[in-house]
């Protein structure tokens, strides 16, 4: 298969969870680095803040009675820096009434120490506001009062942007270095994937040859169920290849005797002899079209991309149906052939052309090895097929072989030796058990009674 | 002129009139007019300023004629009308506004009431001359002495701050109610500077001490002051502004104008743009030829106002000052120390101890 576009690729997927939470991670940085930067900028220049206040709050005296300042320039200046901030300052006493100043600005409330400070917004314009808490020094009252002073944010966001770079560039450049590290690292990873798939590439198709190669964990576990899977597939051709074998071989002797029946007829002038010899012909032929017949049974049973059609059938009807179909045939050779069916239907999922050609198989089995009553029988709970003869049975050492294709019962038989692997093989596709035992265990002949139970999970 | 005598309760309630009046030399509102070429086309700019038409009209004169489709309307207030006009937010608002009382002008635009002009002469605009892009100082006047030659025969004449101080002391008998200043309590400019004086030198105060020694008279104005050195009243002027005594000096030949050599302060008359301009385009024009070459190049040859422009030099420019005066030279500062000025607690504290100073010797002298 060609890689579509469509399919996920590992590398993608490994590049999109690594770097999306990389560039999450990033921007998160970025927003903190910003908040610092903030943070500092407001540090350094609450300071501004601080001393203004503090040399104004130092001149801050009690003059006839009420507070009074001689205000210092220099406080003022102190507030604004090369940003050439707006500034406003404003003296309050304890009740917190505007005494001088060039703004009425609000107070603190929460906070803790002599020194507050919060951001504001105040006509229009975003203002730093800071607030000391004093009183003064005199002998006798000590009366408090405030200096509230403030400015616009013009320095600080100068600052806070200088700041925001600096730390903004490092990142940017530890995110371009993280980036490239991480398709490195990534390639790197999925190096003995590339590795892997080179070495399945190279090989040649028709080798079943166990991967050697050296890869890491995860990949070896792959490796060795990618070698379980070839030890099957190694298995599965041996018995192909004697399957063939085999068959060509049991195709071959009947030819080769028709061959050389018609030779020997050849030979011959009588008339009477060619009707011989044409009547055993016919029979060999027949022999072999049925071995034919049942070698594509068994090919299309093990064709595992054959999904035959299952549906609801009646156990009861098959059975019947195929006692009818072989009715004569056994009619001919004398056997007594029956059988027992419930009342009612057997309703089982199946295939109907399997189920008529194991039953078929097993009758035309029994009759072949001489048996002179078969009996077809049809059981319920668990749901089952059975065929039941009196013949010479198969003794238990020889029951598991028999299902093989090819072998065959008993020397000189007359069967093909596939009947009853093509029974096993439709049970298997029923996921149905077959079972072989003898009919009358103590009895000579015991005779065979082969069954198929069907169990909860049987469909085809 | 009498020795002011206030009792401190009351400037608390006259305060915002006393700072502001005596600004302009002229209180009486007038008003120059300028029509627009083309009816149909015309913009109309509305400008009030703390200057007189004279100063103003070659200006204005020059600009209507580079831009002739604005419709120019020209008031001239004093600088207390123009701040409360400013202030009264139901009236509607010039679209220009020059004063030359640095701290209010300051306290405007700190308050965020004024727009920024980023044209590329209000950029290049020196940095000592302007604040933000907000507020621009389009002209340089220093502060300086006149004095009467024939008054002074025989006493060597002051130059700097230092022999102002050594005559008023040697020749206190000779200059008693000769001598004319500013009256720190009425004029406004007058508080700017004894601020700036006192914050400039602590000897300022020996001065003041020795201006009450000759009981100087205190006037409101550069024109009052001048008027009187004219007819003779007066033989010494101090601080006066130098832009309105430079032209009346030359006109008077027995009065002579001296910049002092130990430090000139320098005051600017300061333009803005008020946020609730109606026409800021044409306003923006305005304020941007007042700081081209062009505007400066009226301002220095038509005017005794002194360009600020750093390619302009000729007598009276900012270039030609600094160039002969160097470091004495000492423009008042357009930053937040302004606003300290306009403290009422501060100018309690100063004015307190000039009012202090300048008593010292009369009440325990000879």
């Amino acid at each position: 298969m060609s890689p579509s576009v469509n399919s996920p690729s590992l590398y993608r997927r490994l590049l999109i969870w690594l770097l999306v939470p990389m560039l999450a991670l990033g921007t998160l940085m970025l927003i903190q680095a910003y908040l610092a930067s903030r943070d500092t900028a407001d540090r350094a220049f609450d300071r501004l803040l601080e001393s203004a206040s503090l040399s104004i709050a130092e001149q801050v005296k009690r003059q006839q009675g009420q507070l009074w300042m001689d205000l210092p320039p220099a406080a003022l200046k102190m507030l604004a820096s090369n940003a050439e901030e707006r500034v406003f300052y404003a003296l309050y006493d304890a009740h917190d009434n505007f005494i001088s100043g060039n703004a009425e600005l609000p107070r603190i409330d929460d906070g803790q120490g002599n020194m507050r400070f919060t951001n504001i917004q105040w006509h229009d314009m975003s203002l730093r506001l800071g607030v000391r808490r004093s009183q003064l020094e005199g002998w006798r009252d000590r009366q408090p009062f405030e200096v509230r002073v403030a400015h616009t944010r013009e320095g600080r966001e100068a600052l806070t942007q200088t700041l925001f770079q600096g730390s903004m560039l490092r990142l940017i450049a530890m995110a371009i270095l993280a980036i490239g590290v991480v398709l490195l690292g990534v390639r790197m990873a999925l190096m003995p994937l590339t590795q892997l798939r080179r070495a399945i590439r190279a090989r040649d198709p028709r080798t079943l040859a166990p991967l050697d190669l050296t890869l890491p964990r995860e990949l070896a576990e792959l490796r060795e169920t990618l070698n379980d899977l070839l030890a099957r597939m190694r298995r599965v051709r041996a018995n192909q290849e004697r399957f063939i074998g085999d068959a060509s071989h049991q195709l071959r002797t009947p030819l080769a005797g028709l061959s050389a029946r018609a030779e020997l007829a050849l030979r011959q002038d009588d008339p009477r002899a060619w009707h011989d010899a044409l009547g055993v012909m016919r029979g060999s032929a027949d022999k072999t079209a049925r071995l034919a017949s049942q070698l594509l049974s068994l090919t299309r049973l093990n064709n595992p991309e054959s999904m035959p059609e299952a549906r609801d059938i009646d156990l009861c009807d098959i059975a019947r149906q195929a006692v009818r179909d072989a009715l004569t045939s056994c009619h001919r050779a004398g056997i007594d052939l029956g059988v027992e069916t419930p009342s009612h239907a057997v309703i089982q999922h199946a295939v109907q052309w399997q189920l008529a050609e194991a039953l078929a198989n097993l009758i035309d089995n029994a009759s072949r090895y001489g048996a002179s009553r078969i009996t077809v029988r049809v059981g319920e709970a668990p749901t089952r097929l059975e065929v039941e003869d009196n013949g010479p049975g198969i003794p238990e050492a020889q029951r598991l072989l028999v299902l093989r294709p090819f072998h065959r019962g008993m020397e000189g038989g007359q069967g093909s030796g596939l009947g009853l692997a093509i029974v096993d093989g439709i049970t298997r596709a029923h996921a149905a058990r077959l079972t072989l035992v003898p009919a009358r265990p103590n009895a000579e002949p015991p005779g065979l009674r082969v069954r198929l139970h069907f169990t909860e999970e049987s469909t085809p | 002129m009498t020795t002011p005598c206030r009792l401190p309760v009351h400037w608390a309630v006259a305060l915002a009139g006393m700072m502001l009046s005596a600004m302009a030399l002229a209180n009486d509102a007038h008003v120059l007019r300028y029509a627009a070429a083309h009816e149909a086309t015309a913009q109309p700019l509305e400008i009030y300023g703390a200057l007189d038409n004279d100063l103003m009209a070659p200006l204005l004169a020059d600009f209507h004629a580079r831009y002739p489709d604005i419709e120019l309307t020209y008031r001239n207030l004093t600088t207390l009308t123009l701040y409360r006009r400013f202030l009264a937010e139901d009236e509607a608002s010039a679209d220009v506004v020059m004063s030359s009382a640095m701290p209010w002008q300051y306290q405007l635009a700190n308050r965020g009431h004024a727009q920024a002009l980023t044209t590329s002469a209000a950029r290049q605009w020196p940095q000592a001359s302007r604040w933000r892009h907000e507020l621009f100082g389009f002209t340089f006047e220093p502060v300086v002495i006149v004095y009467r030659r024939d008054a002074l025969e025989g006493a060597t004449p002051p130059d700097s701050h230092e022999t102002l101080l050594r005559l008023l002391t040697n020749e206190r008998q000779r200059l008693k109610g000769r001598v004319v200043t500013y009256d720190p309590w009425r004029s406004g400019a007058g508080y700017t500077y004894a601020t700036e004086d006192a914050h400039m030198s602590p000897r300022y105060w020996e001065l003041v001490a020795a201006l009450g020694g000759v009981e100087a008279a205190l006037a409101d104005t550069t024109g009052e002051m001048l008027d009187g050195l004219a007819d003779g009243r007066y033989a010494v002027g101090y601080n006066l502004l130098g832009s309105y005594a430079r032209d009346f000096v030359a006109d008077h030949p027995q009065l002579e104008m001296v910049i002092p050599s130990d430090y000139a302060l320098v005051t600017q008359r300061l333009v803005l743009i008020p946020k609730r301009a109606r026409h800021p385009e044409a306003a923006k024009r305005f304020v941007d030829y007042l700081l081209s070459r062009q505007g400066q190049q009226v301002i220095r040859d038509k005017t005794p106002l002194g360009a600020v422009h750093t390619a302009l030099q000729g007598e009276g420019t900012a270039r030609d000052l600094r160039k002969t005066l160097g470091g004495a030279i000492h423009p008042i500062a357009i930053d937040p120390s302004l606003l300290a000025t306009l403290d009422t607690l501060k100018r309690h504290s100063l004015l307190e101890r000039w009012q202090r100073e300048y008593t010292r010797l009369s009440e325990s002298g000879p």
